[in-house]
């Protein structure tokens, strides 16, 4: 009966976690095991009192932050100075604007949102299709949950048990990857669509540019210096990087109203509290998982098909393809990985970083494919494009995600290099 | 009149989740400063956890009134309007079933009329109830850490307000 009720409120659209509490719930009480009752409260409590999973809601408060300071333009302006000049210079500027994004965002929706109003205006005045405007905008997002910081990364983190920091290296490789994949499909398109002339700043105009830009790069290197040289752990260095996009946006760039604080700080309260929420639910749906040896059983049925983990990888791409196209990325993390882990780390002896990397971009690409593509509707209601003119000019960047993800799942050590 | 309620006591939820997430800032912000100074405060990261969990606890209720929990809606953005105001209802039900759950989980965890029987004396509540919950202390606060824990019944208060309010009013918002 569980997982007839599992399913049916799911998909009813009662709030995921509520579907993970009412399910072990119900199975509680199938089972017999009342007394388990007692520490039902105390367990969801339990499962947030984590060191890691402070680092949310200070990552959600700089990206709050960045996005009222006014820096979104200024490292746009930074991209220009490096890749304004080619043919398609707009584009490339959106692609590299995105990956600095990425290095102070960690969620793929808060970038696409904020970069769509940014880039695909500019992009359709300056004469690029607007599909394609927003494909690539949409696209660059993917970056976000890849390139250090990541949130769901902190996720998985928490969940798979892993050092937080670590978890962020391995993702460097793989969004430099990702990067290059975009960057040679836009030239591909390029050398197809005629993009328009990109034009090269003066030196002048390049060096007020990066004067302008410099502060709002100290919130990555803070972020990302932090964590590679060990100097903070991920959630001083998020802490950090709020007060200096706070500060940056306040004092250096004035765009930032204090008085808006408290809309920012409720913002991030309640998207946060969305995310932690469901946490703690899914450590009392653990019981479930527990209990019914749901990894057991499904690495039976796995492992009689497989034994290579190159395969065992493919398979969970597919099938997570899938998931990812109806549940929401971070929900879907939540909800995979402690079924998928232990299989993957316990029977294919798979590196828990290859995994996370792996299964975070699978799972943060059904943000862009329908019918729940929650980063396609936003992309096209900020940029006024349909969800399917976007798709028209999409797949071809969504190849490359689904390539990278070969790549990334044959060879571990493009995850497991730096760390 | 439970809308009315149910709006006024989400507002203050959200209210005080916003100052928790500014508090759980300046925590870990504190900590790094005196870390960096050699002289760290043991206390501050157990503290920015139980704030982060009560922000946690009172946000998720105050969304739970505002309908912007994390759901799949393929379904119910597929359907006609009347499936989906029927829809809703059934999801409200969900909640308030568990929300009452929630109330009667904490009733057993807590058990207050067994610790009033007992005169708020923990020790004589112990030895007879084999309950620990007034007894556990926190790591490093100095502080019993059912004062922390408190905040679920916030949660099953709020959740309870929240979905029987939706449950009995005939808006649906989103």
């Amino acid at each position: 009966m569980s997982p007839v009720l599992f399913l049916v409120t799911l998909f009813l659209s009662v709030p995921v976690a509520i579907v993970l509490g009412v399910t072990a719930t119900w199975y509680i009480w199938e089972s017999g095991n009342i007394v388990l009752y007692d520490s039902f409260a105390q367990k969801m409590f339990s499962g947030l009192e984590n060191y890691g999973l402070l680092a949310i809601p200070l990552f959600m408060l700089t990206g709050e932050l960045m996005n009222e300071g006014g820096m979104t333009r200024r490292l746009v302006a930074l991209a220009r100075i490096f890749v304004g000049g080619f043919r398609g210079g707009l584009a490339y500027i959106n692609l590299l604007t995105n990956m600095f994004m990425a290095a102070i965002i960690g969620s793929a929706t808060a970038q696409i949102a904020v970069m769509s109003r940014a880039m695909v205006p500019a992009m359709k005045q300056e004469g690029y299709e607007k599909g394609f405007a927003a494909a690539t905008t949409a696209a660059g997002g993917l970056l976000a949950p890849v390139i250090p910081p990541s949130m769901m990364f902190v996720i998985f983190g928490v969940l798979a048990q892993i050092p937080i920091g670590e978890m962020f290296i391995s993702g460097i490789l793989p969004g430099l990857l990702l990067a290059g994949g975009f960057a040679l499909v836009i030239t591909l398109i390029g050398w197809q669509q005629h993009f328009p002339k990109g034009h090269w700043m003066t030196s002048r105009e390049a060096t007020h540019a990066l004067v302008e830009a410099l502060p709002a790069l100290l919130i990555p290197l803070a972020i990302i210096g932090g964590i590679l040289f060990g100097i903070t752990t991920p959630t001083e260095s998020a802490a950090v990087a709020s007060l200096i996009a706070f500060l940056v946006g306040w004092l250096i760039y004035g765009d930032l109203k204090p008085r808006n604080l408290i809309e920012m700080f409720k913002r991030t309260a309640v998207n946060s509290a969305m995310i932690l929420f469901m946490i703690a639910a899914a450590s009392v749906f653990g019981w479930v998982i527990i209990y019914e040896e749901i990894p057991q059983q499904l690495a039976g049925l796995v492992t009689a098909l497989t034994a290579n983990p190159f395969l065992f990888l493919l398979i969970v791409n597919v099938a997570l393809l899938i998931v990812g196209m109806v549940i929401d990325g971070i929900a879907a993390i939540i909800l995979v990985t402690p079924i998928l882990l232990p299989i993957a780390t316990g029977f294919y002896d798979i590196s828990p970083y290859q995994f996370g990397v792996v299964v975070c971009l699978n799972l943060v690409l059904g943000l862009l494919t329908p019918p729940v593509g929650i980063g396609l509707y936003i992309s096209a209601s900020m940029s006024e494009v349909s969800p399917g003119t976007i798709l028209r000019s999409l797949w071809p960047f969504l190849i490359t995600v689904w390539l990278v993800l070969i790549l990334l799942s044959y060879f571990p050590i493009l995850s497991t290099l730096f760390i | 009149m439970l809308y009315r309620l149910s709006v006024l006591w989400a507002r203050f939820e959200l209210g005080c989740a916003a100052i928790l997430a500014l508090c759980v800032t300046l925590l870990i912000l504190l900590s790094v400063v005196t870390r960096s100074l050699g002289n760290a405060i043991y206390w501050v990261d157990e503290l920015a956890i139980y704030t982060m969990i009560w922000m946690t606890f009172l946000g998720a209720s105050a969304a739970l009134h505002h309908r912007t929990s994390v759901a799949i809606t393929v379904l119910s953005d597929a359907v006609p309007p009347t499936v989906t105001h029927m829809m809703a209802k059934f999801v409200d039900l969900v909640i308030f079933l568990f929300a009452i759950a929630m109330l009667w989980f904490c009733w057993r965890w807590f058990q207050p009329l067994e610790i009033i029987r007992a005169g708020f004396d923990t020790t004589a509540f112990q030895s007879t109830m084999f309950n620990f919950v007034y007894a556990e202390p926190t790591s490093t606060l100095g502080l019993p850490k059912y004062l922390f824990w408190s905040v679920i019944w916030l949660f099953a208060f709020g959740a309870t307000l929240h979905s029987a309010a939706h449950l009995i009013s005939r808006r649906i918002e989103r």
